[in-house]
């Protein structure tokens, strides 16, 4: 079993026009895990960049923007071609407290999954609770919260996530969870505790018709990619019950 | 009045003419001017023979045979627009790819940059003019 330095990892936070949170984010995470943060701005256009810079981050800016998921894979590859030992994901308006970070490294070192996700099950509405239900049917994941931006990925998790297969995927969600699973990959999941967003709103469930077009975009992508087989296997040692 | 051989000829003929002054010009890719002028090929077939349609719609046991050039040439596009989304697909996910390595080696770029920056200068070989503006 091998036991993850926090201060060998990269944290990896995207950032879309987040100037408010941003600079205490990097800092927050500084100064509880020691480690180098990479701020991934997804073409924002109110000086994330600089914010992040002038805490200390560094900066990887996109031309294009890509989205959430294109963001953090683009601070995966970096970590890939750097050579970090693990990648710890975060979202950058503040809503993952800083000092439930190391409770990640826990249950890794516990567990020693390829993948651990801090899941803040409070925050669940009955809407995305049954959405969850559903998802579990469906991926056959028993997992309680599929789309947490807090997550800890080692390095067999990076060098899959880096990879080409990755990139046509449009959250850091279900696809990805399902990609890694198939691979044969552990996933577990610890309850963290998590401020409610400062600014912003989820870019998942900002409406109705948003959140109906990503279930079915979801549906098709389970439907497409189903062989349960192998996933089960892969879901077994999860962390909480489901 | 025109015979309809002689309409689905001019078609055929404008629709091959088009194409190959496409490619002359640079506006369209080889494969693609391949694809087009099968097309331009079939509709110039299909119309200076219409016995063609004929025993076609016998083969395929249509039995209204004149919709057949219809069909054909409706599932002939939907080919191609599904052959276009996944080209698309596969160019979204090549931009991706390329969009965040051009973010790493920029980042790279600036690291080096000021890595050399702070190292000291290398001493200049004596005797000749060393001064450069900064």
């Amino acid at each position: 079993m091998t036991r993850l330095v926090p201060a060998d990892c990269l944290a990896v936070i995207p950032a879309r026009d987040e100037v408010t949170t941003v600079g205490a984010v990097v800092r927050g995470v500084r100064d509880a895990l020691g480690c180098v943060v990479l701020v991934v701005d997804d073409a924002s256009t109110d000086g994330t960049p600089a914010a992040a810079r002038a805490a200390g981050a560094e900066v990887l800016s996109l031309p294009l923007g890509l989205g959430a998921w294109g963001a953090s894979q683009a601070g995966i590859r970096y970590a890939e071609r750097n050579g970090f030992a693990a990648v710890i994901t975060l979202d950058a308006d503040g809503q993952h407290q800083p000092d439930s970070l190391m409770s990640l490294f826990a249950e890794h070192e516990r567990s020693a999954a390829n993948v651990v996700i801090g899941t803040c099950v409070e925050r669940l509405s009955a809407a995305k609770r049954v959405a969850w239900q559903y998802l579990r049917l469906l991926t056959g994941l028993g997992l309680r919260d599929f789309t947490s931006g807090l997550r800890l990925y080692d390095a067999t998790a990076i060098r899959q996530l880096a990879g080409a297969e990755a990139s046509l995927l449009d959250f850091q969600d279900v696809g990805v969870l399902m990609l890694l699973a198939k691979q044969g990959l552990r996933i577990v999941e610890t309850p963290t505790p998590m401020c409610a967003r400062e600014t912003g709103h989820s870019r998942v469930f900002a409406s109705w018709a948003v959140v109906a077009r990503y279930m079915f975009n979801t549906t098709i992508l389970c439907v497409s990619r189903h062989d349960l087989g192998q996933r089960r296997g892969a879901a077994a040692g999860r962390g909480v019950d489901g | 009045m025109l015979n309809a051989q002689i309409t689905a000829a001019i078609l055929g003929v404008a629709l091959a003419g088009a194409i190959l002054y496409l490619v002359r010009r640079d506006h369209l890719h080889g494969p693609f001017a391949a694809w087009w002028l099968m097309v331009a090929a079939a509709t110039l077939a299909l119309g200076m023979f219409p016995s063609l349609v004929l025993w076609l719609g016998r083969v395929t046991g249509i039995s209204y045979a004149p919709v057949l050039p219809i069909i054909i040439g409706l599932s002939l596009v939907l080919l191609r627009l599904l052959k276009l989304d996944v080209d698309r697909s596969r160019q979204e996910r090549q931009l991706r790819r390329l969009t965040q390595k051009l973010a790493i080696l920029e980042n790279e770029l600036a690291q080096l940059r000021d890595a050399s920056a702070r190292r000291p200068p290398i001493d200049p070989p004596p005797g000749r003019d060393t001064h450069r503006s900064p």
